[in-house]
This record gives C-alpha cells, sequence and structure tokens, in this order.
C-alpha cells in the first residue's frame, strides 16, 4: 500500500511529460504546461511538503534532461512555483474556480521566472519566437486544466475519493 | 474540511527549499562548466533514451489525430487554397521546363569544361517531428536518432531543403533539434555576393543579418544562402529573405531576414549527413564559431568565439 503513492505519482509526472512532449507539442494553439500544472496540483495532496518539493525538483530536472536548455532550470523554477503553492494552498480550497485562478497564477509565477532566469543565463532556446505572447497563454491553458482535472488528481494521489469536494 | 488530512508546511519545507536550489544552481554550473557534454550529455542522452520509446508510441496515436483536427479547421478554406494551388502548379510546370533546359545546358557546359562536383550528395535521413520538450523550449524531438545515422551537430533542413537548425543531442531512436531561430550561435550566410552572419532575436522570427565587410547595400527581398565559410552547414541551402533594404554605413550592413521554415508547422525534416567526419566538425566548433569576416574575393581572417562576443565587436 505505501508503495502506492509514490507509483501514482511517479505514472502521472512520466505520463505529463509524455503528454506535454508529444500532444501538447504538436498543437500549435493550446499550450499549457502540463508538467508545472501537476507539480503546483501536488502542493494539494497530502504529501509532506519536503517531499513535494523533492518531486516538483526531480519533475522540473526531467524536462530539462528531455530538452535542450540549461540543466536545473526547470527543476528550480517549478520548484519555486510548488513552494509558493504550498505556502498559499489554503486559497485554492475555496472552490474550484478558485483552485483554477490560483493554478494559472502560479504557472505565471513559474513561467516569468523560467523567461527571467532563461535571459540571465542567455538560454536563447527559451527565448523564441513565443516568448511573449506565452506568458500569457500559458497559465490561461493551464488555468482551464486545473479547473478540469485538479480534483481528479489530488482524489487519485491521496487515494480519497472525499477529497477537494468543495 | 478539505486541509484536515494535509501535512502544514513544516520547518524543515524552507530549509529543503534552499538545498534544492542550491543543487539546482551547482547543476547549472556543472553544465555551464562542463558546455553540456560529460555527466549531463550522459544523463541528458539516458533519460531520453528512456523516455523516446513512450514519446514514440503516443506520437503515433495523437499525431494523425492532431492532424485531422487542425484539417477539420481549416476545411473552410482548402477549395481556395486548392484554386490557387492549381494556378500555382501550371506557373511551376512552365519554370520546371524552363530550369530543365538551362540545367541540360549547364550538363553540356560542364562536360566541355570537364567540372565535377566536388561533394557527391548529401546523405539525408527524413524525419517526422514527434513533440517539443516543453511549451518554452524552441527545440524539436524527432524520431531518428544515432541507430538511423543521426549525429549531433548534423544540419537539418524541411522537405523543401530550406535551413531549419541543427541536432543538439540525440538518443539511439531520437534525437533533439535546436532550430536556427533559437540557437546561440551565429550563421554565416550569402547574401548576394556578401558574406555575413544571422543571429537570432529575443521573441521574435526575425533574424539579425550582419555584414561587417559590405561592399554594397542589401535590398529587401534579396534570398539569403548558408555560406560555404559556415562550419554548421553545407553551402547553398537557403535560409530566407532579406526584409527590408540596409544601405551601406561605413562599410557595414544591418538589415532583418525572415527565414522560410515556420518551426511551428514542421512535421517531417531531413538530416543531413555533413560533414561526413562530425568529430573533426564538433571539435572545429569549440574553436571556430560559425561567423567568418571575409567577403568573397578578400581573403581575411575567421570571427573567433561566441554569438556574444561576436555581436560585441
Amino acid at each position: 500500500m505505501k508503495l502506492r503513492t509514490p507509483a501514482v505519482v511517479f505514472l502521472t509526472l512520466v505520463a505529463a511529460v509524455v503528454i506535454q512532449t508529444t500532444l501538447f507539442g504538436t498543437i500549435r494553439f493550446i499550450t499549457p504546461d502540463l508538467v508545472l500544472l501537476v507539480s503546483v496540483l501536488l502542493a494539494l495532496t497530502r504529501i509532506k511538503p519536503e517531499l513535494v518539493l523533492a518531486i516538483t525538483f526531480a519533475a522540473g530536472l526531467m524536462v530539462d534532461l528531455i530538452g535542450s536548455s540549461l540543466l536545473g532550470l526547470r527543476a528550480i523554477v517549478f520548484m519555486s512555483a510548488t513552494y509558493i503553492a504550498l505556502r498559499t494552498r489554503e486559497r485554492a480550497d475555496i472552490g474550484r474556480v478558485a483552485t483554477a485562478i490560483w493554478a494559472g497564477a502560479l504557472t505565471f509565477v513559474g513561467v516569468l521566472l523560467l523567461v527571467l532566469l532563461g535571459t540571465l543565463f542567455g538560454q536563447s532556446t527559451i527565448l523564441g519566437e513565443h516568448v511573449f505572447s506565452r506568458l500569457f497563454t500559458i497559465p490561461l491553458a493551464n488555468m482551464l486544466l486545473a479547473f478540469l482535472i485538479a480534483p481528479i488528481l489530488v482524489r487519485i494521489v491521496d487515494h480519497n475519493p472525499a477529497a477537494l469536494r468543495y | 474540511m478539505l486541509t484536515r488530512d494535509r501535512q502544514p508546511p513544516s520547518d524543515r519545507a524552507f530549509p529543503t527549499f534552499i538545498t534544492l536550489v542550491v543543487l539546482g544552481i551547482l547543476l547549472m554550473t556543472f553544465h555551464v562548466r562542463l558546455e553540456g557534454g560529460g555527466v549531463v550529455n550522459v544523463l541528458r542522452t539516458g533519460t531520453q533514451a528512456v523516455i523516446s520509446p513512450l514519446q514514440r508510441g503516443v506520437a503515433y496515436v495523437v499525431t494523425p489525430v492532431v492532424e485531422a483536427a487542425e484539417g477539420l479547421g481549416e476545411i473552410a478554406g482548402l477549395r481556395e487554397e486548392n484554386r490557387a494551388l492549381k494556378a500555382a502548379l501550371e506557373e511551376s510546370q512552365a519554370q520546371l521546363i524552363a530550369v530543365q533546359d538551362q540545367l541540360a545546358r549547364l550538363d553540356l557546359f560542364e562536360a566541355l569544361y570537364g567540372l565535377d562536383e566536388l561533394e557527391g550528395d548529401l546523405g539525408r535521413t527524413v524525419a517526422n517531428v514527434i513533440g517539443r520538450p516543453d511549451p518554452l523550449d524552441a527545440g524539436l524531438i524527432i524520431d531518428r536518432g544515432t541507430s538511423h545515422g543521426i549525429a549531433v551537430g548534423q544540419p537539418v533542413v524541411d522537405t523543401n531543403g530550406f535551413v531549419v537548425g541543427t541536432v543538439s543531442s540525440v538518443t539511439s531512436v531520437s534525437a533533439t533539434v535546436v532550430p536556427i531561430t533559437g540557437s546561440r550561435e551565429a550563421l554565416a550566410v550569402l547574401v548576394g555576393s556578401q558574406i555575413g552572419r544571422l543571429n537570432s532575436q529575443v521573441g521574435s522570427r526575425e533574424m539579425v543579418l550582419e555584414i561587417p565587410d559590405a561592399k554594397e547595400p542589401v535590398l529587401a527581398g534579396t534570398r539569403v544562402l548558408t555560406s560555404a565559410q559556415s562550419v554548421l552547414f553545407p553551402a547553398g541551402f537557403p535560409v530566407g529573405e532579406v526584409l527590408e533594404d540596409a544601405p551601406l554605413v561605413t562599410s557595414a550592413v544591418s538589415s532583418t531576414v525572415l527565414p522560410f521554415v515556420d518551426i511551428d508547422t514542421l512535421r517531417i525534416v531531413v538530416v543531413l549527413a555533413w560533414p561526413s567526419d562530425p568529430l573533426s566538425a564538433s571539435g572545429q566548433d569549440e574553436i571556430q564559431s560559425d561567423v567568418p569576416t571575409t567577403t568573397i574575393g578578400e581573403t581575411t581572417t575567421t570571427g573567433q568565439g561566441t554569438t556574444t562576443t561576436e555581436g560585441g565587436s
């Protein structure tokens, strides 16, 4: 039983990475950051905060390793967004819309941080053609996705069908 | 209440956060110091090798669905586009006949003067674009890797031969391509009879063209090709076209170039087996960037260092 939660979290993150790099990599107009969203939503689960930070760091590292930019960049960004999520998660408990807005706002923080750090470290692959528009479209897409998947994800990870029933 | 079972952010959360930030900075430092090679490269290749089969499997299912959905979205304009394409086809067929005539004359002259091609046809590997690493990452993931003859540093073009970018990392069954619009390295190009360099810009598809030792102004619409002095691309591949007239100012010309390739719409790319010895080429890149400072007919020195350095000089 104890292995079930780590297994579910691991599979969820791998699925998020694969879907992000394939499905959302080929769709031109909808560009959510699924891995960042899952990282933020893990803050709503019953997993220990230290573990959540370590998991999201690993998730960011995995995306770094798949991509072509600096190793550790997304690891720091995803983990920082999750840290803010852990400190503010009570605000997401009001309702499904609040959860979505909260996730969108944290995604905006994450994307902004990624662009800022990418600029500081000269990561030109991050500062491509759509960087300014995606500062806003990614949080919007994540907001929409959070509205749809946040309760389901938390229930699956926590094995608690009553979780996030507002 | 919803939060009754949750672990509150303990005193250990902040130290953990700081520790991981430090770890992340250390990783970034290692990456910069190792220039993406060594352990970083092993880790990257290993991770991609594990994820690639999953990506290929999902892409196999997802890509046709996405293309069908996109096709349905664009169906309204297809009839009109079909009519325009028919007209373009007729025009192209007429041009083809003229080109065939010129090619026949070229063959005749080559035979008369005993000219041979310096290099044979380049090896070409056609690959499907199966995704992107991240919504902000300009890189493309393709479904061909070392088992198909792909190596780091090889140039990538689209099906029309327009320049796309270079292979940045490769596993046995997949590779990541960094497009020229997202690359830090300047690209040596030929504009008319002059050699210049193309640099990418932040947040824009347009690239900056600089010709340090220009002899003449550059006109809008001029085609920009890869230069023979490039260490990243074979010569003669179309890159884009100049967007605006650039007058000659103190022997330097600067303008903007719009690449022919739109990275967002790419589904198939072609990886060129060039140079024939990739190891020596990658070694060359370390000491010599893709930027020349020579003009045809004149011999001067070759540019050194990174794009930043060159941009500043």
